[in-house]
Formats: C-alpha cells, structure tokens, sequence
C-alpha cells in the first residue's frame, strides 16, 4: 500500500467516525434527553406556548430529519444560535477560542517543555535516589485534586499575597497576562505528574534498547546518548503524545475557566450544562470530536511518514 | 522544582510593571459583580434578574420604582404623569414625555436617534406578544390586553407575524398619547410597565438587526452600549444625549437623614461608565470585593461571620477600611413544596403539619441565613399588604422537644408511626452548594421522626422540568416578587395555576381559589386587603408547603460608592449611584 | 511446546513480579495504605465505624485540635468521621467504577483483537467514537439519563473509562492469538471464547491489573470534579462534596474540611499510583531486560 492510498483511506475513515459522533450526540440529546421547552420558557410556561416553541424548533420533525440536521450542522459548522442567550454558536465560538487558547497553548507549552527537561533529567540519574524522588513529587502533586489548588491558590496567592488578578480576562497582549498567569501555574504543577511519567517511561524504553548499548560499548559518554540518540528517537513517542492532546486545548479548561472567569469555551460549555442549552452543548461536542479525529489521523499519517513500519502492521 | 520557582518569579516580575490596563483617574466607573451569565440584551427575554438589570442600563418603560420610598411606588419615567384611568378600572390612558430620544445607531436616517413615540410602546408590546419570538414575558400580558391574545393566536398560524393589524387594546391616540384597554380588570397591571419586558424599543433598530437585536441594544435610557459581547465583562457608557432626568429631590425621611438626597436635582445618570463583571464563583467575587475592585457586594452566609461577627454590625477592621453594611428585608420567601398530585401528601393534611413541625426553622435560620432572616409563618413576606404582622403558624416548628412531641403524635395520627409505613421520600434542589446543605439539613430534621429523605441535586432548568412534569415528591425552591402585591404570592397556590403554571406544588383548595379569585381583580383597597389575610391564614393552616423564612438582603459597600440602597427591584439603580473619586483613591490604599 | 509451557512462563512472570514487589520498600508502604483505606471503607459500609456521622456534636464550625479532632463544619458534625465515611464512598467509587471499565474494556478488546474482521471493524468505530466525544459531555449525558447519585457516579465513570483498556487488551489479543501455544488449543478442539478467556486472557491479565490500579485513582479525583458540577455523590458525604463545600468556606477561614478531604484523598490517591508505576515496572515485560 502506497503512502498516499494510506492517507486517503485515513481521511475517508473520518466520515463514518463523524457519523457515529453525530449518532450519539442525537441520541443523547433529542432522543434521551427529550422535550427543552419547558425549560426555555421558565416559569410560567403554558402548554400552548410550549406546542408554538416546539414548532419554532423544529423539535415536532420526525428523528431522522433531526438526525439528518445534527450531520448537516457537523458539516457546515452551522450550529444555530444558543436557546439561552440566543447568539450565534459559531461566533460563540470564535470568540471564545481565544480567551481558552492564551490560557491553554502556554500552560501546555510550559508544562511540555519542563515535563521532557524533567524526565531527561531523571533519565539521567535512573534508578538513583534523585529520579526516585522526583517521580515522587510529581506523582504526589498529581495526586491532589485540581479544585482545591484553584481553591488554595486563588485564595492565597492571588488575594492574600496580592500576586495575581483574582478573577477576569483583559483582551489583547500583554493585558491577559497577570489573569491567566495563575491558572497557568496551577495547569503546569498538575500535568507534570503524568506528563513526567510518561516522558520518563518513553525514554527508558529507548535507553534499554539495543543500539543504546551498542553507543555505550563504543565509548560514547552518557550525555551524548541522551541527548543525541535518546532523545531523538523518543521524538516520535512524544509528538504523537502532543499532538493528540491538542484538540482538548480547544475546550480549554472548564473549571479554570468557571474559576477564574475566564471568557472562554470550557466556561462556555460549562454555562451550557447549567443551563441545558443543547444546541451549544452539541456543537461543543460535535466540534471537539472532529478536532479529535482530525488531530489523530494527523498524528497517525506523521506517524507513517516517520516510520513507514507502522503502515504494514 | 528549582525551574518552576524562577518561572514563578518571572510571572511575577511580569505582573509586578503590570500589565493591566491604566484606568483614567478622573472619570467615574461604577464597578459591579454579578453571578450568572447574561442572557443578552433584549427586553422581551430578560426574564432573570441579572438580564433585567443590564436590560434596564439602555432601555427604560413608561413608569418606574421610586428610587428613596418605601413601600415601593411607582411614578412616571417614560411617561408624563400617572395614566388616567377610566372609572371601571379598563381603560389607561398616558402621555408620553416630548423629546424623548433613542441612542444613535446606523438604524436610524442619518445615524441619529430619532424621537420616542406612542407608537413605539404599541410596537414593543406586540413584540412580547409576538408568537415567533415566544418572548419570555408573555405570561404578564396574557389574556390582560383586549385583543392582543387573539392577535398572538391568529398570527401563530400565519408564516409572518403581521404588526400593522390593529389591536383593540393597544392604540397611539395621537403621536405622544398611549391608550391601552384591559380585556379583564388587572389592578396589578401598572406593575408591569415598570417591567424590563414592556420597555420601549425601535422598530427600526429590530427590524435592521434581526436576530442579531439581542447584540444591538438601542435604548431611550441613561447608557450605551455599542455591542453586546457574551463575555466576562460589560462596559456601559454614559449616554451624551440622555433626556433630563434628575436625581429625585425628595424621599422618605430615613433616606433623607442618611444623606441621600445630597444629589438631589442633578442630571442623571452620575457616573461616566459602568462596568459589570460575571463572576460565576462566590469566593473571587468576595475577594475582588475586599480588593475594591468590585462596588458592592452581597454577603451570604459563608462570609457572615467575617463580615458582620454578631450579626448586626460590620467588622470593625472592615469598616476601619471604609466599607459600610446595608441590611434589608426582601421581598420572597424560601420553601420546601409538597407535590399535592401524590394522594400521600394531598389526603393528609396531618402529615404535612407534622413534617412542618419537626422542621426547626430556628436553628435553619442559624445555620444557612446567619440567623439574620424571618422565619417565614405564611406565604406573604412583610412589607406588602396580606402579611401578618404578629401571626404564630401553629405548625411551625422551632426545635423544641414540644414540637417534636406534636409531630410524631400527628405522624402516627397520620398512619405512620415513627415514620412505620412511609416510602422513602426524595427531595430536590438546585446543584449549588448551598442547596444540597440546605436538603442535607432537612434529610437531619425529619430523620428526628423517623422519615426517610433522599436528596436528589439537580441544575435549575432540570429542576423546573421535573416539577412541571410531577416527577418530584418534595422539592425546595425560593419565590422573589415579579411587583410588590400580595397576589404574586398567593398565586403560587392558587389551582388553576397548577403546573405548568407558577403552582409547582399542584395544591388545589376550592375554598382558596374560590377567595383568591375574588380578590385578584379587586383594587388596592382594606377590602382587598381583608381578603389577602384570609387567605395568608389558610396558606399558614393547611401547610401546602414547609414555610422556610423572608431572607434579609446584607450587602456591603465601599464607602466611596454613593447612594446606594438594597431594592427588590434593581433595575436601573446604577443611574442613582456615584462614585467619590477623592475617597475611593484613599480607600484603595488601605484596601 | 504448548500451552502448559505458556502457562508456567506466565506463572513465573507473576512470582518474579512478587518477588521484584516485595524487595521495593514504597510499594510494599502504598500496598499497606490501600489496604488500610479498604479496612476504613468496608467497617465504615458494615456500619461499624462513622455510622453516625449526620449527628450534631457541637457548634457550627469549631476549630479543630481543640475539643474536636478535625473540627466541624456547617452543622456541627465532626469532619474527622465525615472523612472516614467518605472513605466509603472513595474507595467504592474506585472499585466499581474500576470494574466496570474493566469488564466493558476486556470483553470488547478482546473480542474484537480474537475475531477480527467485521467485528473489529465495528468494535474499533465504536471505540474511536466514544473516545472522540468529550468525557465532560458523557458524564453530564449518563448523569442526566440516569438521575443523581452514587450508582450514576459509578456508571457514568465506569462507562467513560473503558476505552484505553480496550485499545490495550484489542492490541494484545492481535498479538497472542497466532501465538503457538492457541493454535495448539484451536488442536485440541478448544472453542472461541474458550480459547480467548481461558488462554489469551490471563497472558494479558498484567496490563488489566496495571490499567485498575490507574483507573481506581483517577475515579476518585474526577468524584470530586463530578461534586463541583452538581453531578456527585448525594446524601451522604463524600470528599468531593467536602471539597466542594470549602468554596464558600474558605473565605471565612475555616479550612479543615478542605485540609481533610486533600489529605485523606492524597493518600490513597499516591499509593494507588505507586503501585501501578511498581506493578508495571514488575509485570510489563518490555521493561523486564533492565
């Protein structure tokens, strides 16, 4: 199988997995989760006001037209506008995406670039007392929950110790900087735990091979294995790990961004959710996962360029 | 460890030459918290409070609450004068004041905002009527206007909603007289023009905009706002062509002594911008408070004790900061509701007075209000008339062994003693945290007698679907006042309101809605008022609900904010409020 | 050359790992913990310990080390018990929770790895899609269909939380299947499913064991996300609801009960990764040559 037919047969295999996403996010919402308008209409809601708002809807269609619509908004990114503050989703969107990205992209950035130093560090020193430790600690501050360092840390250092805005989001650089600084910092401590983890367990990996000995047997100094060979060789691991967490970027982080007031989409979604404002809550789903196919065919067609291996198996 | 340190130093070095955005010292900005999301900036739909209030920034209605009288009053904004009513109650007629004129927007000829007209209230209040929008407010003029429900009905069924075709009780007599003709008597009526829901828009400026109006607010009032953006934050500023409109130069005599009236005839609105922040979380909301990045603030019970140590007075190393406390009843009261559709609880009244009874509001108003609200004895809250002044409810509990005693002595009456016999009964609430304390409470209270709570947290809208379907046995919900009359709140357990109407509960006694019928349609007279009592009593006897308490409204303000008064009904405050430039930079070196 | 001599290689794979187990220091210390959080948990279930944990024992809000252990919170009742009993629930949630995944992840992955073809297919665009939805818009959806509570919390964690397992043992499976010591069992007249849970399975039971041990710690750290949300445990205390509650209190300076959920959940929640970093070291195979 050539290169290219591999590619297109990824790509095509987008659509049935987009299908699906569509399938469950119609059953979940239209099928399960049924009959919004009471909701919408609050509470002096009658049962005539309720048939009208159901028309408006279009909710009276029979499923597979509804079905049918949800494909189409997948498509044509066109979600509607929210039942709660009647917006247009995609402009929701847009707007939102910035806000979620100047907090998600540097704390990702950070907690990436410190995970892989960190792990190259206790790669280094295996084994020993120091890698021990340090796994330790990062094991440790992954191990508590991720509220109570928001809890804590907009509590003391943003407020006692005056550090950090409290809360909000100013547009524009550098003005959202003292706002997101701290969930940035919170964001880093959390992810070094797993990230270190994994970083470490691929590194090792690659150290126990063989050509790893076969440099050592020539002579070749630690560091220079590390850095030249380990690390090289571990880049394909490790991107893969990267790029496949991109897509969550996009929803940013939903408690920090209800905690800090942050106007972006996880505080979206989360609004929506609280709200049960399906139309919102679908494109946010719908939207994720096609970032999520379209993020994971490119880590898998990197993947086989890289290493044309993974193709025949 | 050592990295995460210097980049911890960095950030700081970075928030330490500041980033933030230079404010001008010399202009007034009004800073405001508020907790939920704004639903966007059309009359029609703001039906919570939080978008009401931003609603009544920009646009404004024929009448309005008396900013310094209490009980709440309504005088003429919009309007002239109060309307000219005819002699059966039917016909209101008003004039409308000249010169009047919208904010400038590209939906106008030349940009400029033209002048307010009789027609255009005629043009918004069809729009709440309009059936395609399915504005959130209809329920308030359904059924009142003559001929403005059939206009709804027949253009439901149209492809468009045609707004030429004349409604009877809808008519502009001339360009500055408004006349609106009642399909039934509605002494409540005027309340709701001081409603956000009835206030005046452009038919240019909706027309032009589409669904895209909820973004476009174009108001007649004391802001502007371009562009609505679904964000963090809202930035108002003052509107250059307000009308003149001037600080009330009279109020009652508290509000004189306080200092109120020291603004007395000058041209609203004070300040020079008004910038509201949402902040979902109560914990930053308090701290950017304490900061002084935030006006006021209202205290709930987890800030309590900090704030205001026994119960009256703030802290003296709050007050020492200049911040001053503001207490006031509010208008609503707090429940926990029976679902009356379950023969368990609509056959026995005894179960209920028990349940009632082994509920010790005393030590809930402790706990969950600061020991600072009234423990509700009926439905009506004090302030409006229909509240029993000195009225005990037989069937309040208040903890002692004495009421225990009485509710297991009704329970087995009953048929369930020690609670023998009873299902499992699920309570539902709210997902705040608040409210699972508040049902974690109630489960501790009835386990005293033996039933069986199981709280089931749900988030607001779940909630409200559940009760309109049934498909809950008792739940715990608070009512706020929509105007200050006694009926907004007997209506809650009047039958033929039943779900999906304001009746969650579902309780259906003829005897009440025989005199609530009554009473709903008589003017505001000791008659009325009689009645209202009656019909507190029975609400108070026959245990529909577990009464909870009328809250008490604490907020905390900065001293340098000025003229600030707790009200029920918010809606266009900030015009009233100022902000001392001088006192505020003293403060903030303290803060 | 069969499968008896699969089997003791398996065998002695499990006793090295013991013996690998036993000599590191931490892990045997994290082992203690967990069962020690288990003990907690299971006499706090029988009603032995914490069983009245909704009783009023002094003043709203007393400090803690004074009169009262770990203080006590808004109703006056002790934190210290509230926390044993939401050891409870902890441990529960991780169990079940761990089960389930587990059981949904191992029979998918393994049938879809053993059969192949269609079913894989199917399985595998199952799975791609499951995993492609957010889990936030899983959970709110279960939480919703199946009402509040503590069952919902499990389900709505355990039905999340398959996917990787499944991936893994699929994987696996693919690998084991054409193995000699199968084919030998597919000679002797072996069936499907006798062949796939009888003589692939236990050959990948390390990665199920490793993969439950993760699991059972990151259930118990989103019960406190699911709390925030309004989606958690209801009814009876959990340190998700503990924590949760802090965000109103810590204004105020009251503090233990946020102190005592991290801490307890701390705990339980490093053993349990200590122990799955420790297992994988001793049973993943890959990393046996070192």
């Amino acid at each position: 199988m050539s290169l290219w037919t591999y590619i297109i047969r990824r790509l095509l295999y987008v659509i049935p997995v987009v299908l699906g996403v569509c399938l469950v996010v119609f059953v979940l919402f239209n099928v399960v989760l049924g009959d919004p308008t009471q909701i919408l209409l609050g509470k002096h809601a009658t049962a005539a006001q309720m048939a009208e708002m159901r028309a408006e809807l279009g909710l009276d269609q029979s499923w597979f037209i509804q079905y049918i619509d949800v494909v189409k908004s997948a498509f044509t990114f066109d979600f509607g506008r929210s039942w709660s503050t009647k917006q247009e989703i995609i402009s929701m969107i847009k707007e939102g995406a910035i806000p979620s990205l100047t907090l998600s992209l540097p704390a990702f950035f950070i907690a990436t670039v410190f995970s892989i130093v960190i792990s190259l560090f206790v790669s280094f020193y295996r084994g020993g007392l120091l890698d021990k430790t340090i796994v330790l600690v990062c094991v440790g501050l992954m191990s508590v929950s991720s509220l109570v360092y928001i809890l804590y840390g907009q509590w003391f250092f943003a407020y006692k110790l005056g550090l950090f805005e409290i809360s909000g989001y100013e547009e524009g650089f550098p003005y959202f900087i003292p706002y997101v600084a701290l969930p940035v910092i919170i964001w880093v401590i959390i992810s070094l735990g797993p990230d270190v983890r994994f970083y470490r367990t691929v590194m090792l990996d690659e150290i126990y091979m063989d050509y790893v000995r076969t440099a050592r047997a020539k002579g070749l100094s630690e560091k220079v294995i590390l850095f030249k060979h380990v690390l090289k060789n571990a880049m394909i691991p490790i991107i893969t790990y990267v790029i496949i967490q991109l897509p969550f970027l996009i929803l940013g982080a939903l408690l920090f961004e209800s905690f800090f007031s942050i106007p972006g989409l996880g505080g979206m979604t989360l609004t929506a959710i609280n709200s049960l404002d399906f139309p919102v809550i679908r494109a946010m789903t719908v939207l994720s996962a096609i970032a999520y196919i379209v993020f994971s065919v490119i880590t898998d067609v990197l993947y086989t360029v890289v290493d044309p291996r993974v193709r025949l198996s | 460890m050592k990295a995460l340190s210097t980049l911890l130093v960095v950030l700081n070095l970075l928030v330490a030459f500041s980033c933030t955005k230079k404010q001008d010292a010399t202009e007034k900005v009004l800073n405001i918290a508020v907790g939920s999301e704004v639903k966007g900036m059309d009359p029609i739909y703001a039906n919570d409070r939080y978008s009401s209030n931003e609603v009544a920034r920009i646009y404004e209605g024929l009448l309005e609450y008396h900013y310094l009288k209490r009980p709440y009053t309504l005088v003429p904004n919009l309007a002239e004068a109060l309307p000219t009513v005819s002699e059966d109650g039917m016909v209101y007629t008003f004039k409308i004041k000249k010169g009047v004129l919208f904010h400038d927007d590209p939906a106008f000829a030349d940009g400029k905002g033209r002048e307010l007209v009789a027609q255009d209230f005629v043009y918004s209040l069809k729009r709440l009527a309009d059936p395609k929008l399915q504005g959130l407010g209809w329920w308030l003029l359904d059924g009142k206007i003559k001929g403005l429900t059939q206009w709804r009905e027949k253009n439901g069924k149209a492809d468009t909603v045609n707004y030429d075709e004349e409604v009877e009780g809808l008519k502009a007599l001339d360009s500055h007289t408004l006349q609106i003709t009642l399909a039934k008597p509605f002494p409540q009526f005027l309340y709701s023009l001081a409603m956000p829901f009835t206030f005046a828009v452009a038919k240019e400026v909706v027309e032009k905009y589409g669904k895209e109006f909820v973004n476009h607010p174009v108001g007649t009032g004391p802001f502007v706002l371009p562009r609505f953006k679904q964000s963090n934050k809202i930035v108002y500023t003052k509107n250059p062509k307000f009308r003149k409109k001037l600080y009330p130069s009279e109020g009652d005599e508290k509000y004189k002594k306080l200092g109120f009236l020291k603004d007395a005839g000058k041209p609203l609105p004070l300040v020079d911008k008004v910038v509201v922040h949402i902040i979902k979380e109560t914990q930053p909301r308090w701290l950017k408070f304490q900061k002084g990045q935030i006006d006021y603030n209202g205290v709930d019970k987890d800030n309590f004790q900090s704030a205001i140590p026994d119960s009256k007075t703030l802290d003296p190393k709050m007050k020492a900061k200049g911040m001053k406390l503001l207490v006031a009843p509010s208008l609503d009261v707090t429940y926990t509701a029976f679902n009356h559709d379950l023969e368990i609880f609509k056959s026995n009244v005894k179960l209920r007075r028990a349940m009632s009874l082994a509920y010790d509001i005393a030590t809930a108003n402790k706990l969950l209000n600061s020991d600072v609200a009234l423990p509700a004895q009926s439905v009506v809250p004090p302030g409006i008339a229909g509240y029993l002044e000195d009225y005990k409810n037989p069937y309040r509990g208040y903890g002692q062994p004495q009421d225990i005693e009485k509710a297991k002595k009704l329970l087995a009456e009953a048929g369930f003693p020690g609670g023998k016999g009873l299902p499992e009964i699920t309570y539902d609430c709210p997902g705040s945290t608040t409210a699972r304390q508040i049902g974690e409470y109630f489960k501790k209270e009835m386990a005293k007698i033996g039933v069986n709570i199981k709280i089931v947290q749900n988030t607001w809208p779940e909630l409200q679907k559940k009760i309109t379907n049934r498909t809950v046995m008792t739940y715990g919900i608070a009512w706020g006042a929509d105007y200050p009359d006694a009926e907004n709140f007997l209506q809650l357990l009047y039958g033929p309101n039943k779900a999906p109407g304001a009746n969650g509960s579902g309780y259906d006694n003829p005897e009440f809605n025989r005199l609530f019928k009554i009473a709903a349609v008589m003017q505001d007279t000791p008659e009325r008022t009689a009645l209202y009592e009656k019909l507190t009593r029975i609400a108070a006897e026959e245990v529909p609900w577990i009464y909870g308490v009328h809250r008490q409204n604490y907020t905390i303000h900065h001293g340098y904010l000025k003229n600030f008064i707790s009200t029920d009904f918010d809606a266009g405050q900030a015009q009233y409020l100022s902000v001392d430039l001088e006192e505020k930079a003293k403060a903030l070196k303290k803060l | 050359m069969g499968s008896s001599n699969q089997k003791t290689k398996s065998k002695s794979l499990w006793i090295h790992a013991f013996d690998q187990i036993k000599r590191d220091k931490l892990a045997i210390t994290a082992l203690a913990i967990v069962c020690l959080y288990f003990l907690i948990a299971f006499l706090s279930w029988a009603g032995i310990i914490a069983a009245d944990w909704n009783k009023e024992i002094g003043p709203s809000y007393a400090e803690p080390f004074g009169d009262y252990l770990l203080g006590l919170d808004l109703f006056g009742r002790s934190v210290f018990i509230k926390m044993i009993k939401g050891t409870e629930v902890a441990m529960s949630v991780g169990l079940l929770t761990g089960l389930i995944s587990m059981v949904i992840g191992v029979t998918l992955g393994g049938i879809a790895g053993y059969f192949g073809g269609k079913v894989d297919e199917v399985i595998v665009w199952f799975y791609t899609v499951f995993s492609s939805i957010p889990n936030i818009m899983l959970l709110m959806a279960i939480a919703f269909v199946l009402g509040k509570g503590l069952m919902s919390v499990y389900l709505a964690l355990g039905l999340t939380g398959w996917v990787g397992l499944c991936r893994l043992i699929r994987g696996e499976v693919i690998r084991h299947k054409d193995r000699e010591y199968v084919q030998a069992a597919s000679a002797i007249g072996g069936g499907d499913f006798r062949k796939l849970f009888k003589h692939i399975l236990p050959n990948v039971l390390h990665l199920v064991i490793i993969n439950f041990s993760l699991q059972f710690q990151s259930a118990i750290k989103s019960e406190v996300i699911l709390s925030y949300l309004g989606l958690g445990v209801q009814g009876t205390p959990s340190w998700g609801t503990m924590i949760d509650d802090a965000k109103l209190e810590l204004a105020r300076g009251v503090w233990w009960q946020l102190a005592a959920a991290t801490f307890a959940m701390f705990f339980v929640v490093l053993a349990f990764n200590i122990l799955g970093d420790a297992l994988r070291d001793a049973l993943d195979p890959k990393l046996k040559g070192k």
